[in-house]
């Protein structure tokens, strides 16, 4: 008796389907003669019989799945009685390696010059396509936290001044393709930024201590001994505040509150701080420590002398909150009021010289701060703008800056976002 | 025009330049008296003589060799090799003379042959019968590497080959010899070398191919275009010189490339166009460059996995489905 089982015909296969039979049970079959057709997931075969004899039980009916190494029919030699039905899934695994069985490709239809290759073709196995990132609900930014996005939609985000970081990628692992930027609605997603000028990205406030490289210890040493305890230097700009006065004279029409000049401008140095924490710190011996809070304080003159009331988190506050706040705390100075908590723990200092109409000056720094905003007084100039002379109010502003930790470039960098607070003064009360 | 075979065209370009020139002439084996194992020099021996129609023994080294002597003294051979295959033998002649000389003799002196026979899969010769070689032709400088895809082309790029001053590696693709198109009766047609052609237009994605993978392309296009999928087929024609150029601006309008190439995917043809495409309209595209080609092994005789071996139209309509991001 031999049996005619479910072969394996590829190392995916798990089980194939009886398509027909070619004899029914009872019938004489020959050897090599075609007993049935089956059907796995890559091609149809005819199944042939291994021996001469008669077709015995049937275990399958056409149409049905049986797994692979499953008897799909025995053949019985002379005398040989057929055996009680088995069912066709019971059959042992293990017949699953048995010897592939000959079969014939029933689909080889092959057409050598083009194409016409039929469903020979699996398009599942075996091929790996390793260029294929998941497409499942990937986050859509990619590795280190960088967005995917083609070529073409980063160009055409370009050109169409949209911001790739709020359009949402469609493509395969979140990348961000041509037709989301086409379908991209800014509405729909956070404002845009200020397309004006750019202002460098505000940073994480926090106190912390950072140690002094040799370099900076150098820098310092060498800069302590040639001017003193604190070296000194100076960089000095020149601001439109036209904007400004104007909003100033708004404000106080609409609030019905008197905000002076100096309101404004400690709250764009507190905002302009943001983005420059590095000046808002104090030097040290070990290490130079980064201040997590901004705190200004104001330069007041009081008879008894010179003292600096100080604005707590003044960039959270409003221009008329801190207007209100000078005020009170300038009148306590004047009165002798101040209590410590007052005026101790300023991080940066302002004095403004501008009521006196000082054009320009510098102050000495408030240690252990390293930086003080010296403000002039604003005065209309004949300044040139689009190859016009055109009259605007000016005001000059110097910065002292501690060169142990603040160095030219950084003063500089300081002075240029200042000046988009300040020239661009709705940026004080977004 | 009238309608030929791309085997009849190929040896209608060699008899017609025969009759122009008479120093062209043929060698190989089995193409005298037996007319060839594909029948492509049928009636040459009986019409040229043994003297230009030159059965050879089966020692493809001497007869590369041979032929760049002659070509060096004046005479214009052409090689019929049986199978692409065969011409390995013959490597060191074909790349390290043919393609040499010139430049060794500062210019004195060309090596205008051709060295041609059919290449590729599809007819169950197994592994070492089914191979495709353009890329490893096209890597050398000195050797132009020509893949006529149409019978027009063969005939068309054949003359330019034989007329030409170089070395011409002329890759026949055994599976279009029996494919029929019009060919110019003209006997001073030829298609100039380094210049592609749009097989096909459209505006979804562009698919540059060659040789018998180009007809595969459109096949798969016609089908994509029931689907309301729009390919732009580029039809490179020669591999060395390579024209780009026609693909470029495809990419910039279609914004997605594949390349379907039958060789095996390291290294090969779509690799170096590829890669050319990404360096040249990077900012056009849409997404990465898809390659079709053969799978990495050595070709199955079994004719079930020969297919599986091979690249169909299903591959390069799924390629095309990728690179447009639309699923199934």
């Amino acid at each position: 008796m031999a049996e005619i089982i479910m072969p394996k015909m590829g190392d995916a296969m798990t089980e194939g389907k009886v398509v027909r039979w070619y004899k029914k049970a009872g019938d004489a079959v020959k050897k090599g003669e075609p007993v049935l057709e089956i059907e796995t997931d890559k091609v149809n075969l005819d199944l042939e019989a291994e021996q001469d004899g008669t077709l015995g039980d049937v275990a399958a009916e056409a149409g049905k799945m049986v797994e692979v190494g499953g008897v799909l029919a025995t053949i019985l030699g002379a005398g040989e009685k057929a055996q009680p039905k088995k069912e066709a899934a019971a059959a042992a695994p293990a017949a699953a390696e048995a010897p592939a069985r000959r079969a014939i490709d029933k689909k080889d239809s092959i057409k050598h010059s083009t194409g016409e290759y039929g469903e020979a073709i699996d398009m599942k196995a075996p091929r790996v396509d390793r260029t294929s990132a998941p497409s499942s609900a990937a986050p859509a930014s990619g590795d280190n936290g960088r967005r995917r996005s083609s070529p073409l939609a980063r160009k055409m985000a370009r050109e169409l001044g949209v911001s790739i970081e709020q359009v949402q990628g469609s493509g395969p692992g979140g990348r961000i393709v041509a037709n989301d930027i086409k379908n991209f609605k800014p509405s729909a997603a956070a404002p845009q930024k200020a397309k004006a000028s750019s202002l460098p990205p505000v940073q994480k406030l926090e106190t912390k201590e950072i140690p002094l490289t040799a370099m900076r210890r150098t820098i310092a040493k060498r800069l302590a001994e040639s001017t003193g305890p604190i070296p000194h230097f100076y960089l000095t700009a020149e601001y439109d505040v036209t904007n400004l006065l104007s909003l100033r004279e708004q404000i106080n029409e609409i609030a019905g509150i008197k905000t002076s000049v100096n309101d404004f401008i400690v709250r764009a140095a507190a905002l302009a701080l943001r983005h420059h924490p590095n000046v808002n710190a104090s030097w040290g011996d070990e290490a130079i420590t980064q201040h997590g809070e901004i705190h200004i304080g104001i330069a007041v003159s009081t008879p008894e002398g010179l003292i600096t009331p100080v604005v707590r988190n003044a960039d959270q506050k409003s221009v008329t909150d801190i207007s209100n706040e000078v005020r009170t705390l300038a009148d306590k100075a004047k009165n002798r009021k101040l209590t410590p908590n007052d005026y101790q723990g300023s991080t940066f200092t302002i004095s403004n010289l501008g009521a006196w109409g000082i054009e320009e000056f510098t102050a000495i720094i408030n240690p252990p701060n390293v930086a003080i905003l010296a403000i002039g007084a604003a005065s209309a100039q004949p300044v040139v703008i689009d190859r016009q002379v055109v009259i605007r109010d000016r005001m000059k502003v110097t910065m002292s800056c501690d060169h142990r930790v603040v160095d030219g470039a950084l003063g500089a960098e300081y002075l240029r976002t200042l000046r988009s607070y300040i020239e661009q003064p709705v940026r004080l009360i977004l | 025009m009238s309608e030929k075979s791309y085997r009849d065209a190929i040896r209608d370009a060699m008899m017609e330049e025969m009759d122009r020139d008479a120093n062209v002439l043929i060698m190989g084996e089995d193409i005298g008296v037996y007319e060839g194992t594909f029948r492509i020099t049928a009636g040459m021996l009986k019409k040229y003589g043994p003297k230009r129609v030159i059965d050879t023994p089966i020692a493809e080294a001497g007869m590369a060799g041979t032929a760049v002597g002659m070509a060096m003294l004046g005479l214009r051979p052409i090689v019929e090799m049986m199978t692409m295959n065969f011409a390995i033998v013959a490597a060191d002649q074909i790349l390290n003379h043919a393609a040499k000389v010139r430049y060794f003799s500062g210019g004195q002196v060309d090596v205008p042959m051709v060295i041609r026979g059919p290449q590729g899969a599809g007819v169950q010769l197994s592994a070492q019968h089914s191979q495709t070689f353009e890329s490893f032709y096209a890597h050398f400088p000195g050797i132009k590497v020509v893949a006529p895809a149409t019978p027009a082309d063969a005939k068309g790029l054949l003359k330019t080959s034989i007329r030409g001053r170089d070395p011409v590696i002329f890759l026949e693709s055994a599976a279009l010899y029996g494919m029929k198109g019009e060919v110019p009766d003209d006997a001073d047609f030829t298609v100039p070398f380094g210049v592609s052609r749009i097989a096909r237009e459209g505006s979804d994605v562009t698919i540059v191919s060659y040789s018998r993978m180009l007809q595969m392309s459109l096949i798969a296009a016609e089908k994509l275009a029931e689907e309301g999928i729009e390919c732009e087929v580029i039809d490179l024609r020669t591999l060395r010189p390579l024209d780009l150029d026609p693909a470029y601006e495809s990419v910039a309008k279609t914004h997605r490339c594949v390349v379907v190439q039958e060789q095996w995917k390291p290294f090969g043809a779509a690799a170096e166009i590829a890669a050319s495409i990404t360096e040249n309209v990077f900012d056009e595209l849409d997404a990465p460059v898809a390659r079709v080609t053969g799978e990495d092994v050595p070709m199955p005789y079994a004719r079930n996995l020969e297919l599986l071996a091979t690249p169909h139209e299903q591959h390069v309509i799924a390629a095309v489905k990728k690179v447009m991001y639309a699923n199934g």
